[in-house]
């Protein structure tokens, strides 16, 4: 049985839906990664999987029916580092990490995991009493990767995580995420346009257009595929 | 010189009273990003009904708390029923709501109490003898009671917000609802707790304020009660607990000493000339004096 089950998904804004009926799966422990052009959907999908917009269809955590309240989907297990990284500009760095907590009680796993994420992006250590706000980019990203996963999510989603950032600090992001990926266990759903970047990490890939997935695959069938290697990747 | 003093301690207790309501204010800006317009209406409803307790024979004491409860379940209340289903749509509806409010409850007064003007007993002894020696000013027992209440609440509500689960996650709604739903925090609890928490210090300082105000407890004694609150937010920055605190005293001491040494402002004056002085800090900063600029790199 796979970790996230989605069948028929439809979301949108106001009257008008940007998905027609989604289906994909996400195994436990695996990288999963959603390709498409801008428009296609991805945004959409993730924050209809997060219970950020009202949607229809069907959507399983681990044999669950998932609700729409986003906090009760992080209670379940599924946490959505947002595009844009939705930083709590005006709290502290330390806070952020805390206020990634809320859907727990131990407060001594809760000290542990500060201490893992600090061990994992030392510059959030440094940085601990400081504004979230005053970061920069790169370490917004992280902290906002750090805060999902203070969660101890089953599955990480994360939505172009590589926006606005410099090259070099995609890579360290992306090679963090396989790490945690594989140190962990935890699966992740990574929407992200940088495609070759993503299909380094991937063990499965969705592509999205137009509101449907049109393709599903492992990297290298994806890599092969003389049609997307033009369209996404761009050789 | 006792004359100042005496000027000084009536302005600090008005104030102490300011700054409890600019508290509450303070509190609901911070969950929700609105100013809630009936604030002051909402503690006046709250006191009406202690007043009523009071007439029943209930002590003063359990008619300020039943106060400051009433004040929570109504502020709660407000948010959940009223607030939230608009809030989704539109955030000038709030403020519409808000100020529906402000006229219902005024008008809801008036049909469940009558428009007479009610003495409410003050909670703290009053009498002419309740008073100590300061430097040859009188400080009298309820004014000595406001401060010592707004010290308290001070306190508390600082730790509420800098050392406990629900402040940071009430910090967490107020930066960004959208990231604290995110990470998980209930953020419709989280919401309806600090309106809840707004209605009750409102509560709290209607009952403390009736006693001091000249109109007694009457239809019109929030109107000036909440202009100075509102202003003491204002000044403070409107998000600063620190700010609404150091707005409240400076804006009751100012109105005491306008009303004091410049016949000519004071009476009819003096809420205006003290206004006129917000105005002036506000354009030369124009986040208040303690006000958060928001730093945020994009």
């Amino acid at each position: 049985m796979s970790l996230l089950e989605v069948r028929g998904l439809r979301a949108g804004y106001g009257a008008a839906d940007v998905l027609h009926g989604i289906d994909l799966t996400v195994d436990e422990g695996e990288v999963a990664v959603v390709l498409g052009a801008n428009g296609a959907g991805k945004t959409t999908t993730m924050k209809a999987l997060a219970g950020m917009l009202p949607r229809r269809g069907e959507v399983r955590l681990g044999g669950a029916e998932l609700g729409t309240r986003p906090d009760r989907v992080v209670a379940a297990g599924m946490s959505l580092v947002p595009q844009g990284r939705g930083t709590l500009a005006t709290l502290s760095v330390l806070d952020n990490l805390h206020v990634g907590a809320a859907t727990r009680k131990d407060r001594k796993g809760i000290a542990e995991d500060v201490e893992r994420w600090f061990d994992t992006f030392p510059v959030l250590r440094e940085r601990s009493g400081q504004s979230a706000g005053l970061l920069s980019g790169g370490e917004q990203q992280m902290l906002a990767v750090a805060r999902a996963l203070m969660s101890r999510p089953q599955l990480l989603l994360c939505d172009e995580p590589s926006l606005g950032l410099a090259p070099i600090v995609v890579q360290g992001l992306f090679a963090t995420l396989g790490a945690i990926n594989a140190e962990q266990g935890t699966a992740l759903l990574v929407v992200e346009q940088n495609a070759e970047l993503a299909l380094d990490l991937a063990h499965r890939v969705h592509l999205l257009e137009v509101g449907e997935v049109a393709a599903t695959g492992t990297a290298e069938d994806f890599r092969r595929d003389d049609a997307v290697r033009r369209a996404y990747l761009g050789f | 010189m006792d004359l100042l003093l005496e000027r000084l301690v009536s302005g600090l207790t008005n104030g102490s009273v300011y700054a409890l309501l600019a508290l509450a204010l303070v509190v609901v800006f911070r969950g929700s990003g609105t100013i809630n317009f009936a604030q002051g209406e909402l503690a006046l409803f709250t006191t009406f009904v202690a007043w009523w307790l009071t007439t029943l024979g209930s002590p003063v004491w359990l008619a300020v708390l039943a106060s400051i409860a009433l004040g929570f379940v109504l502020g709660a209340g407000i948010e959940r029923l009223l607030v939230r289903p608009v809030q989704r749509k539109n955030d000038t509806a709030v403020l519409i709501v808000a100020l529906g409010l402000f006229t219902g409850l005024n008008a809801l007064d008036a049909l469940l109490f009558g428009t007479e003007t009610k003495v409410m007993p003050s909670p703290f002894p009053n009498g002419l003898d309740d008073y100590v020696s300061l430097g040859g000013a009188r400080l009298y027992g309820d004014a000595l009671g406001v401060w010592v209440v707004l010290v308290v609440l001070v306190g508390l509500v600082s730790l509420l917000f800098r050392r406990t689960r629900v402040g940071l996650h009430m910090r967490a709604v107020a930066d960004n609802p959208e990231s604290a739903a995110l990470a998980g925090v209930p953020t419709s609890r989280v919401l309806a707790l600090g309106w809840g928490l707004s209605g009750a210090i409102g509560g709290l300082a209607g009952v403390l304020v009736t006693p001091l105000a000249p109109q007694q407890l009457s239809l019109t004694t929030m109107f000036t009660v909440f202009i100075a609150a509102s202003a003491a937010a204002l000044f403070g920055g409107l998000d600063s607990l620190g700010g609404a605190i150091v707005g409240g005293l400076v804006i009751g001491v100012l109105e005491a000493l306008v009303t004091g040494y410049v016949p000519a402002l004071g009476g009819a004056m003096q809420q205006t000339t003290v206004l006129v002085v917000i105005v002036l800090i506000l354009l030369v900063r124009p986040t208040g004096l303690f006000g958060s600029r928001r730093l945020e790199r994009v």
